[in-house]
């Protein structure tokens, strides 16, 4: 069965106090993956 | 002294052109060759589309920033490639013609010491038989004037509603193996929150379609992704937004044929439907340019550079799916019979698709082709860029940076509404971005905490914040190369 959105979800996605703080904590967290580096997956080359 | 030359000044050719110029000394000269006069930041025609930006404000022109920075530009198409010079031009060159100006139509040839290749894809609107954007309802986001005519398309539906009349709207892909599925997923939630901006939803069927087999599928085999405290398959992640949106969907489905306001296609049980639409917004398949290459005897040598788009250091024999590998993916970019020639971006020819082939009963190849987006095209133009710079510096040839889309991480920030207290936006990291099945096995190939999904309000300003950045960056402005690919 599809998982649906409930009241208090859509309140915590659509409140600009706590998604301030999201906002903060994604632009982190996506720098860590980004950023985080890239390289080869070949071992000899 | 050497001379590099950039084919194509989008995200890819211009991020290589930047770090070349900021990296090697003014000896050296740095050569952008693009048909394009301006530098556009095509993320952002989502909102061009809906109307909620303007066109002005995603593109910038590339001549004055270029004359600036001491980057050389022509404003020409490449025409056919020449890696050995020919029997009058001893060195390696690029025929181009130019497409504007004074010397408009003129051809020149173009010497390089160092080739990169960053020409994109050509959109093969052509390979879906009527799908002309602006043409029998259908529209595209791929440029911004195709995104601006999607706003006046879409624009006078909203009006015919606020009239009374009931809309019905269909977005997705416009071929069996179009990729930019992301693209049409943020048009779509754009539209679906516009509407209601303006009072009409309820006057509208929103219905999503694409070659996918799977929703939330993205080119990329889908994904297995940390949601909050939950693991959620990406499927799941994108049924409970079409679900919550009340917008319906046709997945598996090749799109063969348009006509005005009908959409053909066949689906994977092999049969043979329709759709009709009063507002269609279809991506195209990509496709190469269909350049040629010649040997200085003028002998045709397009199969050593090309195989569609150009052949880089990927693993390109034919093998079937459940042999697949991320080792099958490059790692330079390198053409491995021209040791100067590059092909960062989207330019390269991938080893095969990510998403798993399919067929309909019928024998049609229906599924995605591999999506390389903006972050990805960056970071490989940059480590192209690298060993280049390395190379020159040191005297000898250099590959030290490698970036497979194996050992890569790519974050997607879709917008689902635009609005700075409305707005929505949905952000999902991958890493990898190709399944490495052997490292992370029971997670379908990829690591989770890294890969992950969120929701809200915060991801349309992560993706607001992301336009500016990129475009402050695009233009060079102080400690432009503070801010990653």
């Amino acid at each position: 069965m599809t998982q649906r959105i409930s009241k208090y979800q859509r309140f915590k996605m659509m409140n600009p106090i706590l998604q301030f703080f999201k906002f903060i904590y994604l632009s982190i967290k996506i720098m860590i993956v980004v950023a985080g580096g890239h390289g080869g997956t070949r071992k000899a080359n | 002294m050497s001379k590099i030359v950039i084919l194509g000044a989008g995200i890819s050719g211009h991020v290589a052109a930047s770090h070349l110029r900021r990296k090697l000394s003014k000896d050296h000269e740095v050569v952008v060759v693009s048909p394009n006069s301006n530098y556009q930041w095509i993320p952002s025609n989502i909102w061009v589309g809906i109307g909620r930006m303007k066109s002005k404000k995603i593109l910038f022109p590339l001549a004055p920033l270029y004359k600036k920075k001491g980057i050389g530009y022509k404003q020409a198409k490449a025409v056919t490639f020449h890696p050995e010079g020919d029997k009058t031009e001893q060195k390696p060159y690029v025929l181009a013609e130019y497409v504007a100006g004074e010397k408009k139509g003129t051809q020149e040839k173009v010497t390089y010491d160092y080739l990169i290749n960053a020409t994109g894809p050509k959109l093969n609107f052509e390979a879906t038989e009527g799908l002309i954007p602006g043409e029998n309802k259908t529209y595209s986001v791929c440029t911004y004037t195709h995104a601006d005519h999607a706003w006046h398309g879409l624009n006078e539906v909203i009006q015919q509603m606020k009239n009374g009349k009931k809309a019905k709207i269909l977005i997705g892909t416009g071929h069996s193996k179009s990729t930019c599925q992301g693209a049409a997923f943020e048009y779509i939630l754009n539209v679906e929150q516009e509407l209601r901006r303006h009072n009409v939803r309820d006057m509208a069927d929103i219905t999503w379609i694409s070659n996918e087999y799977q929703l939330g599928d993205f080119g990329m085999d889908g994904m297995l992704m940390s949601y909050g405290s939950m693991t959620m398959k990406s499927s799941e992640m994108v049924e409970m937004i079409f679900e919550d949106r009340d917008i319906k969907w046709i997945t598996g489905a090749g799109v063969n044929k348009i006509e005005d306001g009908v959409a053909h296609y066949e689906n994977l049980d092999g049969e043979y439907k329709t759709e009709t639409y009063d507002f269609a917004m279809l991506i195209p398949v990509f496709s190469g340019h269909g350049f040629k290459a010649y040997d200085k005897n003028d002998n045709d040598i397009t199969d050593k550079l090309f195989k569609g788009f150009m052949i880089v250091d990927a693993d390109y024999t034919p093998k079937p799916y459940e042999q697949w590998s991320v080792q099958d993916w490059p790692e330079t970019y390198q053409n491995p019979s021209y040791k100067n020639i590059f092909a960062p971006g989207i330019a390269f020819a991938p080893p095969h698709t990510i998403s798993k082939p399919r067929e309909s009963k019928n024998g049609k190849a229906i599924f995605p082709s591999p999506p390389r987006t903006g972050m990805p095209s960056g970071i490989t133009a940059k480590l192209v860029a690298d060993n280049i710079i390395d190379s020159i510096k040191s005297g000898k040839a250099s590959l030290h940076h490698k970036g497979s889309m194996g050992n890569m991480g790519a974050a997607c920030i879709a917008s689902a509404g635009y609005g700075m207290t409305q707005g929505s936006g949905v952000s999902i990291t991958t890493y990898p971005i190709v399944p490495d099945y052997e490292k992370y096995p029971k997670t379908q190939g990829r690591q989770l905490g890294k890969t992950f999904g969120e929701i809200g309000l915060a991801g349309h300003w992560l993706k607001l914040a992301l336009h500016y950045a990129f475009i402050y960056k695009a233009k060079m402005r102080p400690f432009w190369w503070l801010i990653p690919e």
